[in-house]
């Protein structure tokens, strides 16, 4: 072993030391580092003590030469800083010339604490805590290994949580978190960290029964399994392997020719009158009706009586589920 | 110069199985990932880029290593092992020491096949400075083109001419502390052994920190962390070949070659242990402390959670890397009662 001592202040400082910082702060949090440790990654990074001052969660560190920690003084109007929530501050003591780095350092790190605040809330970071959500969501666990995973998580047995299922992989989350604003989401109903593998599995096939969104794959992108009721059955029972109905193979031939089909047909069985489905589709009233006749021509069945509607809400779950797999295998990601 | 040593064509099998690799430190996980980058694998083909030195990592001069006047430094060209060349001293000494002080005497580390008597010296000078002690480090000759037994005797011989030269050093013979990490470590420990048996100079401890000692290089801890950290079993193997050649994992080793390989281990000095649990040594050194307890002798051992293999001079800032330092420096001064 060489005397190796890693000089990150020596190294490129243009463009490798961005991703020298982005990756060195990713990899902190990965691994479950606390506060200390990551106001001691920016005083590394940025070659100056750092500290942090933040009154909302009675932290109060700073990080000298030698990454020893102590109490820090106050702070130097002109040294770098930036806000750590509410009230909080994180600075660099910079005392000679300001580097181009020092701002993405106090970026990053700020941002790694804020993590740390989400997994004290009891949501965990990557790394040890993907591989403890994968323990809690898998049913195959035995009850002691899913009862330290949920230690480690600074989950209480009592907690309520539901497992999220996305097109990147399966998370836990809080019950009542608000569902995020992008992408397609299957949500779990909640229960106690007891209840992840039914949670998750019901976000799986909730998953199942989202859309992209429109213009090209109208329909909802979060679903929530306690809304769906049985159409969680027809999603274990349908995936590609399954012979499409009829009325599928219409749908889609009919789909391909007129661009207008779907969206139409979607915005009908979603809504609650053809007034809102005219909203939706920012077109005019009459417009919509002619369309819906049209269309009803072409499927040769009624869409405006109820036994229409549930044939065609019907039809519309059916084609979404017909393009995944029943049995998808997501991969946990953590939280 | 021309640079073989055969590879193995021994299989590297643990029968004991292994769980995935312990997670690494937090701290010390984004530091690795830079180490990485400006580590090769250590092996024929990049031994003469790793012997040329890191640029802007050079080893330190006297004037650094003099600290502001607090060592007097200087390099001794003194006898080797019978029949073979002088040895080079590094003797940094205590500048305003009335008395007789303790010593360290340090062997360096770099897998056998890297490094010089000036490797790792700083770590070794913090700790003389922290009980007002020597440092005299030796230059001893590496493998391959060295094989075993020239590392080990020319330790052995650099320590053999301290001890004789105490007075002249205003070191007290008495108090010498042996230590070394990785290689070094194993050095230190085998010449520890060589002392107890020929009736050398009486060491006052060893100071084994993540110690190289065991050529058979096939422990859990070898298998579970292979490819992974600093100091893989591939390199590890590189490095028992390069001292051992076809010899290394028969039962022809020597103790004074791979220190793990002694049977008695009676009467030897208090041993000091360090190890990461992230690493290639970590049962091959928990195994030695093990065995100086069940003979009856004294060790302090520390298995640092999530410890690469010299974490704590790669990443010195770390808090794990920081304890592992103090947790040395407090052992020295409970040896010495300072």
């Amino acid at each position: 072993m060489r005397d190796l001592t890693v000089r990150l202040d020596a190294l490129d400082p243009e463009a490798g030391a961005a991703l020298r910082v982005i990756a060195y702060f990713d990899d902190l949090v990965a691994h479950g580092a606390g506060l200390p440790a990551i106001v001691r990654g920016a005083s590394i990074l940025a070659a100056c003590p750092a500290a942090l001052v933040d009154p909302a969660r009675h932290v109060r560190v700073r990080i000298g030469v030698g990454g020893v920690a102590g109490a820090p003084g106050p702070r130097d109007p002109g040294w770098p800083w930036t806000a750590v929530g509410p009230d909080g501050e994180l600075w660099l003591e910079r005392d000679d010339e300001p580097r181009p780095i020092d701002a993405m350092v106090l970026e990053r790190a700020a941002a790694a604490i804020g993590s740390v605040d989400r997994r004290a809330r009891g949501r965990a970071a990557h790394g040890r805590a993907d591989a403890d959500a994968r323990i809690l969501l898998d049913p195959a666990s035995s009850a002691p290994a899913r009862s330290a995973a949920a230690q480690r998580l600074h989950l209480s047995p009592t907690v309520q949580v539901r497992a999220v299922a996305t097109a990147s992989g399966m998370r836990i989350e809080p019950a009542g978190d608000p569902v995020p604003a992008a992408g397609r989401a299957g949500i779990g109903p909640a229960g106690s960290p007891d209840e992840l593998p039914g949670s998750a599995a019901a976000a799986r096939l909730a998953l199942r029964l989202t859309a992209d969104g429109p213009p090209a794959d109208p329909g909802p992108q979060v679903v929530h399994a306690r809304d769906v009721g049985g159409l969680l059955v027809l999603a274990s029972a349908i995936g590609p392997e399954t012979a499409k109905h009829a009325d599928v193979v219409e749908l889609e031939q009919l789909a391909g020719e007129h661009p207008w089909l779907l969206a139409t047909l979607t915005a009908v069985a979603e809504q609650s009158s053809l007034r809102a489905a005219a909203g939706v589709l920012h077109v005019h009233h009459s417009t919509l009706q002619e369309r819906i006749a049209h269309a009803e021509r072409m499927l040769g069945w009624s869409i405006g009586d109820p036994a229409g509607r549930f044939r065609l809400n019907l039809a519309l779950a059916l084609r979404r589920l017909h393009r995944t797999a029943a049995d998808t295998d997501l991969p946990a990601d953590g939280y | 110069m021309t640079l073989t040593a055969e590879p193995s064509t021994v299989a590297l099998v643990s029968t004991t199985p292994v769980g995935p690799p312990p997670p690494f430190d937090p701290e010390l996980a984004p530091a690795l990932r830079i180490i990485k980058e400006l580590m090769p694998p250590v092996n024929a083909d990049t031994l003469p880029v790793m012997r040329a030195g890191v640029p802007g990592m050079e080893p330190a001069d006297n004037q650094t290593l003099a600290r502001g006047g607090e060592f007097l430094v200087e390099e001794r060209v003194v006898p080797g092992p019978a029949g073979a060349p002088d040895i080079s001293l590094l003797i940094c000494r205590p500048a305003s020491a009335s008395i007789p002080t303790p010593a360290i005497y340090h062997t360096h580390g770099g897998g056998m096949v890297l490094g010089d008597n000036r490797t790792g010296i700083e770590d070794q000078l913090n700790l003389a400075q922290s009980i007002g002690a020597a440092v005299v480090s030796v230059e001893y000759r590496l493998a391959p083109e060295a094989p075993h037994p020239a590392p080990v005797e020319d330790c052995y011989a650099g320590l053999v001419w301290t001890a004789e030269h105490a007075d002249e050093l205003n070191i007290d013979p008495d108090r010498i502390v042996i230590a070394g990490a990785s290689a070094g470590g194993g050095l230190a420990a085998a010449v520890t052994l060589l002392a107890r048996d020929r009736g050398g100079p009486v060491l006052f401890g060893q100071m084994l920190l993540c110690p190289m000692l065991d050529d058979r290089n096939d422990t859990p801890s070898a298998v579970q962390m292979a490819g992974l950290g600093v100091w893989t079993q591939a390199d590890n193997t590189f490095g028992w070949d390069a001292l051992l050649g076809a010899a290394r994992g028969t039962d022809d080793v020597s103790p004074y070659a791979a220190p793990a390989r002694v049977t008695d281990l009676s009467g030897l000095p208090p041993a000091f242990i360090d190890v990461g649990s992230a690493e290639t040594f970590r049962d091959e050194d928990v195994t030695s402390a093990s065995r100086i307890w069940q003979a009856g002798g004294r060790a302090e051992l520390h298995v640092w959670p999530g410890g690469f293999h010299g974490f704590d001079v790669m990443a010195p800032d770390a808090a794990v890397s920081q304890d592992a330092r103090n947790a040395r420096q407090v052992w020295l001064r409970r040896l010495f009662a300072v």
